[in-house]
């Protein structure tokens, strides 16, 4: 008795090893042996015709065959389980070279998202966003800006025209004045007015009839010119990175006093290329023009500079772009050719 | 303004480069836009002597060149020149040079012979020189060898090319310039010593009179008198400063009021005595229609009110913009009237630019010429004249100077300029500053100082301007920087940008991309477009001064920019176009303008091309109107705008039978559907395009500005398909209208699954499939509850839509 269960054991063993290739086979070495029918099943039901001191000794022989043939089964059950997902993973292998599949995703125009950025590190240092009309007066565009008719400097700006009075913006500074004019009794502001304006330029790599431009103006008590560097400084951080720097060129404009032209340090050779295409190896680009605010700019406009004092600056939203992109030629951003739009 | 180093040298004491000097201006506020150097491109070229010289073995008209460039060792170059010999010494290029004439010498053999450079010509070295000789340029017997050839050839100069501001008037001179390069450099300068010897006893005041009789534009005319004036070439030392300043030279006369403009910074005009019509000049208003002969032989009509010099007979130029014909200097002039006069420069400004004339003398009379330099100018001409035997001085100036300027007096404190600038300047220094601007300080109190502001720097009248001084002089970068601080504002945008940016931010989402473009349009587009003749939309603004004919107008619609970007596109192959774009309109009140146009915020794009981007898996599905009723409600859902009613539209510029607008009442909200072919074409836009426009105030009107979701429901829902048999015009929305209606407490929404006609469908019919749902917030719906609403919508459709329920 205890020979067969042996043999029993051996040939289950060598069942399992190598008749079972697959789990349908594996099963059927399973009923073989473990079946109502099965050789080790066969083998309990003639434990009645063993004596009583016999009967435990074989059954416990038996349970161990059983566990050990369970085992075998569950073990190789997993092991061929793992080899037919193996195989199943093997032939759905795809071509993953192939292109992925893209939706039509929008982009928002390239000077929209420079302007956001510019409104953005305004906003974080609380300032206002205001607007005024394209369709301007010559009051609020130039004599507000202590622009008087016949001032040489009016040459800088070619205006369109309507009338002798009403034009096309030229710049957003006329905002300036018309929010000045909202606000009484030297009441603070800190504001920036983004906005389309128009010259008479040809239209040219570096220059159009439309462009956007941020003005930004602060007035309160004790606003120094040190403010304003300190200020456009933060900006030109902001917008180009921390290793960015200033620097403040004596200018002129009528609106301002003292007035400065701005540099940054070149975008592209940060400012050490002698070969640079970008700054023409000057190391220096021009992006702003800023000053503090001209005593006859407050009083025309309802503060009395004798109480506040103010700055303000300007810049082009196209020129910024234009660094920061890598843009050649400006007139990519009226162009609107998909293959540029696509790619901000 | 444009001077050369060598002028101001005469004066000052340079010891820094031209671009050093330019760096350093351009840093306290008198910009130098350009150095233009004489000796560009010869920095590689010495000076040689031909030591020796053999005929070139394989040529009969090349010549090999020992030269002698102070190395030591003689260097070979090879050279075609006829004009060569031993001894001489000429200008070398050595290998790596790059001439000004473009050429660049390298090492080379010519016919064999190894040549290591080039002698040079006066062409290639880009010499303003006549041409004695064919080839190259010989120096003469005592140049040193071996040094550059620059400074041997006189192009060790270079000329600084100012962009000065409006303000800077003093700088357009050069003892303007004096100063700030003195500023800069921390030397002293040294004016000439200006004297005349009043050689013809004469008194000036007898021979010529001036009168003003507009002192409101001419504040000032004085003049001197010259006799027995010998006309001819200036000495080449004047000629070159004028070259540097960018000034023709004519003739000595004529050149000397040239350079005392230039030096002085004041206008001057000479004209011929003899042929001023009872020797008098006035300055006056020119009268409307007054003919005017000025020196470029050409007849102008005056407009009224220029301001003129007359003779005794009639205008004899346009004051300080240009002289007239009959007095201007010849051959045969021996008499000479100096004008040095001080005109209005508003006045200046709309005189030149009326005649298309931009001078060097209008230039400095728009920005300002200091009234007190009149004497002194006339002084510094008769000089530099007499100086070269061409004239004699008559004794006395006639000075009529009606309006006279008190010089600018300003009362400063040091704080307050301190304050302005977030300085704290130790009064000395910035009393140390303030000199270096010229005139006189005085304390008037402990705290008070004043200043007598120079008469040339007529821009400084206020304590901001004496800021200005004060930071530019010491230095805009050594001001630290720091922020504001006090009272703060609430940072935000107006609720209308903020919207906007929504409008954005969903379109992006959706596919579209933003466009911009131009606010300019042309009369044509509404043909183009199809706009009604009677449209208001036709009213657009007109601009006095067009940049070009194309762009005349400024746009009363967005759509023919939208249009125009998407034919652009399509003439470049981009076949998947999805735009829009957010901007103002502008319409007229009333035409003629008068007053400013009613500006309106604008929200219109355009989709066409492939539905999915193309691909090698999907098909090529092209968009149609669905796709961007699709993007339409999508951006209401994300507006927050609800309970719009949907109707067939019209638009101008659309397809009749595919228009629709969303509506709230009788307000439209948005327009949109396919291109008319018609606009189709006019545009040459060669595929289906849709387009919608909209209002962005309406928009916002009927945006919802709060949005709460809706919680998700607890319990199980119900769905019942509803397949109809309708009549082929049935409209989809209107059998959804009777579903909904007729939906109950329960309704929880409508799909319209299919639409379909053609096989085993009736001619004439079509079949709608919808999926209805059915929901109930508290508890989970019976089949029964459900059934009894889908019977009752059955019903509904039946009637009211003449459907037939399909099985």
């Amino acid at each position: 008795m205890e020979e067969k269960i042996l043999s029993i054991r051996r040939a289950a063993r060598e069942a399992v090893s190598s008749d079972a290739t697959n789990l349908k086979e594996l099963d059927a070495v399973r009923v073989r042996f473990l079946g109502k029918k099965g050789e080790l099943t066969q083998l309990l039901r003639g434990m009645n015709q063993l004596s009583a001191e016999e009967r435990p000794k074989v059954g416990k022989l038996v349970n161990e065959a059983r566990a050990e043939i369970e085992s075998l089964i569950a073990d190789k059950t997993a092991e061929l389980k793992s080899k037919e997902l193996a195989d199943k993973l093997a032939t759905e292998s795809i071509d993953i070279t192939l292109p992925g599949r893209h939706a039509h995703a929008g982009r928002l125009h390239p000077l929209t998202l420079t302007l956001n950025r510019v409104k953005e590190i305004f906003l974080q240092m609380g300032y206002t966003v205001e607007d005024g009309p394209e369709v301007e007066t010559d009051y609020y565009n130039f004599e507000a800006l202590n622009l008087p008719k016949d001032h040489p400097a009016r040459d800088m700006q070619d205006s369109f025209y309507i009338t002798d009075d009403i034009l096309l913006r030229s710049q957003t500074s006329p905002v300036q004045a018309r929010t000045m004019e909202r606000h009484k009794n030297n009441e603070p502001i800190r504001m920036i007015a983004p906005g389309r304006v128009y010259r008479r330029d040809d239209y040219d790599a570096s220059h159009s009839p439309m462009f956007t431009q941020v003005e930004g103006l602060v007035i309160d008590k004790g606003i120094t010119f040190g403010d304003l560097k300190g200020t456009l400084e933060y900006f030109l951080k902001q917008m180009f990175g921390e290793k960015a720097r200033m620097r403040l060129r004596p200018s002129f404009f009528p609106f301002t006093e003292p007035s400065a032209e701005v540099d940054v340090s070149c975008v592209m050779c940060g400012g050490h290329g002698t070969d640079c295409k970008v700054c023409r190896g000057s190391g220096w680009l021009e992006i702003l023009g800023a000053g503090s605010v001209h005593p006859d700019v407050l009083s025309m406009s309802g503060y009395d500079p004798s109480v506040v004092s103010g700055f303000a600056f300007g810049m082009g939203i196209e020129r910024i772009a234009m660094l920061k992109y890598g843009v050649d030629d400006l007139r990519l951003f009226y162009d609107n050719d998909v293959r540029f739009l696509n790619q901000f | 303004m444009q001077v050369s180093i060598k002028w101001l040298k005469d004066y000052i004491d340079i010891d820094i480069s031209a671009e050093e000097l330019a760096e350093r201006l351009t840093m306290v506020g008198v910009p130098v836009e350009n150095v233009i150097r004489a000796d560009a491109g010869l920095d590689k070229v010495v000076t040689g002597r031909i030591e020796k010289l053999t005929p070139h073995p394989d040529s009969d008209h090349m010549l090999v060149c020992q030269m002698n460039v102070g190395a030591g060792e003689l260097l070979q170059i090879v050279t075609g020149a006829p004009n060569v010999k031993e001894g001489q010494i000429v200008p070398v290029a050595l290998v790596g040079a790059n001439l000004p004439c473009g050429k660049k010498i390298s090492k080379g053999k010519l016919r064999g012979v190894v040549s290591n450079g080039m002698l040079c010509s006066a062409d290639e070295l880009n010499l303003d020189v006549e041409e004695v000789e064919r080839g190259i340029y010989i120096l003469p017997d005592d140049t040193p060898i071996g040094v550059p050839a620059a400074g041997e050839l006189g192009l060790d100069d270079a000329v600084l090319e100012f962009e000065l501001t409006a303000n800077r008037a003093d700088c357009f001179s050069v003892f303007g310039l004096l100063n700030e390069v003195s500023i800069v450099t921390g030397k002293p300068f040294n004016l000439p010593a200006i004297t005349v010897d009043e050689d013809d006893a004469r008194d000036a005041a007898d021979m010529i009179k001036i009168g003003i009789d507009a002192p409101d534009l001419c504040s000032r005319f004085s003049a001197r008198m010259l006799t027995e004036v010998k006309l001819g070439p200036s000495p080449a030392w004047m000629q070159q400063c004028l070259t540097g300043a960018g000034i023709r030279s004519i003739n000595n006369v004529v050149d000397v009021t040239n350079f005392v403009m230039v030096e002085l910074g004041q206008p001057m005009h000479a004209y011929d005595y003899d042929q001023i019509v009872g020797h008098s000049l006035t300055a006056r208003k020119a009268i409307a229609g007054e003919q005017l002969h000025t020196l470029d032989d050409s007849n102008r009509l005056a407009k009224g009110g220029e301001l003129v010099i007359a003779d005794g007979e009639k205008a004899a130029g346009l004051a300080g913009v240009m002289g007239g014909f009959e007095t201007e200097i010849t051959d045969k002039t021996t008499t000479v009237v100096l004008e040095a006069a001080n005109f209005n420069p508003a006045s200046i400004r709309r005189t030149s630019r009326a005649v298309g004339l931009h001078s060097e003398s209008s230039g400095r009379f728009e920005r300002g010429v200091d009234i007190n330099k009149t004497i002194l100018a006339l002084d510094r001409a008769a000089q530099l004249l007499q100086q070269m035997g061409a004239c004699k001085v008559v004794r006395g100036i006639v000075d009529n100077h009606p309006v006279k300027k008190a010089p600018t007096s300003i009362d400063f404190t040091v704080e307050a300029i301190n304050n302005r600038l977030g300085t704290n300047l130790p009064a000395a220094d910035m009393i140390g500053i303030l000199k270096k601007i010229g005139g006189a300080i005085t304390a008037v109190d402990d705290k008070t100082y004043n200043i007598k502001v120079p008469s040339e720097r007529g821009d400084i009248t206020i304590v901001e301007d004496l800021s200005e001084e004060v930071a530019r002089i010491y230095g805009y970068d050594r001001i630290e920087s720091t922020l504001p601080f006090g009272r703060t504002v609430q940072g935000h945008q107006t609720p209308a940008q903020d919207f906007v940016d929504r409008i954005r931010y969903v379109l992006t989402r959706l596919g579209l991309n933003e466009e911009l473009s131009f606010a300019f349009t042309n009369p044509t587009t509404f043909d183009k477009l199809n706009v009604p003749s009677d449209s208001d939309l036709r009213q657009a603004v007109p601009i006095k001064n067009p940049l070009n004919d194309e762009y005349p107008l400024i746009r009363t619609t967005l759509l023919s920019g939208v249009l125009e970007n998407v034919a652009r596109n399509f003439s470049r192959k981009n076949e998947d176009v999805r735009l829009f774009e957010a901007a103002p309109v502008f319409r007229p009140k009333a035409l003629p303008i008068v007053e400013q146009p009613i500006e309106t915020l604008k929200l219109a794009g355009a989709i066409s091309g492939r539905r999915e981007p193309k691909s090698w898996s999907q098909a090529a599905a092209e968009v149609d109107f669905y796709d961007l009723k699709g993007i339409v409600e999508e951006l209401f859902e994300r507006l927050s705008i609800k309970k719009y009613s949907v109707e067939r539209g019209e638009h101008f510029a659309m397809h009749p039978g595919k228009t629709a607008v969303f509506k709230k009442g009788k307000e439209v909200l948005i327009t949109f559907g396919e291109l008319h072919p018609k606009v189709a074409e006019a545009f040459e836009l060669t595929k289906k395009v849709f387009v919608f426009e909209a209002d962005v105030e309406t928009l916002m009107k009927y945006a919802s500005k709060s949005f709460r979701c809706e919680a998700l429901p607890k319990y199980p829902s119900i769905t019942r398909d509803l397949a109809l048999l309708v009549d082929y015009d049935t409209a989809a929305g209107d059998v959804e209208k009777v579903i909904v209606k007729n939906g109950g407490k329960n309704f929880d929404g409508v799909m319209l699954f299919d639409v379909y006609a053609g096989k085993n469908i009736a001619d004439g019919k079509k079949s709608l499939a919808f999926t209805i749902k059915f929901q109930a917030i508290d508890r989970t719906l019976t089949d029964a509850e459900a059934d009894e609403a889908f019977d009752r919508i059955v019903a509904a459709v039946e009637k009211d839509c003449n459907a037939q329920l399909r099985s």
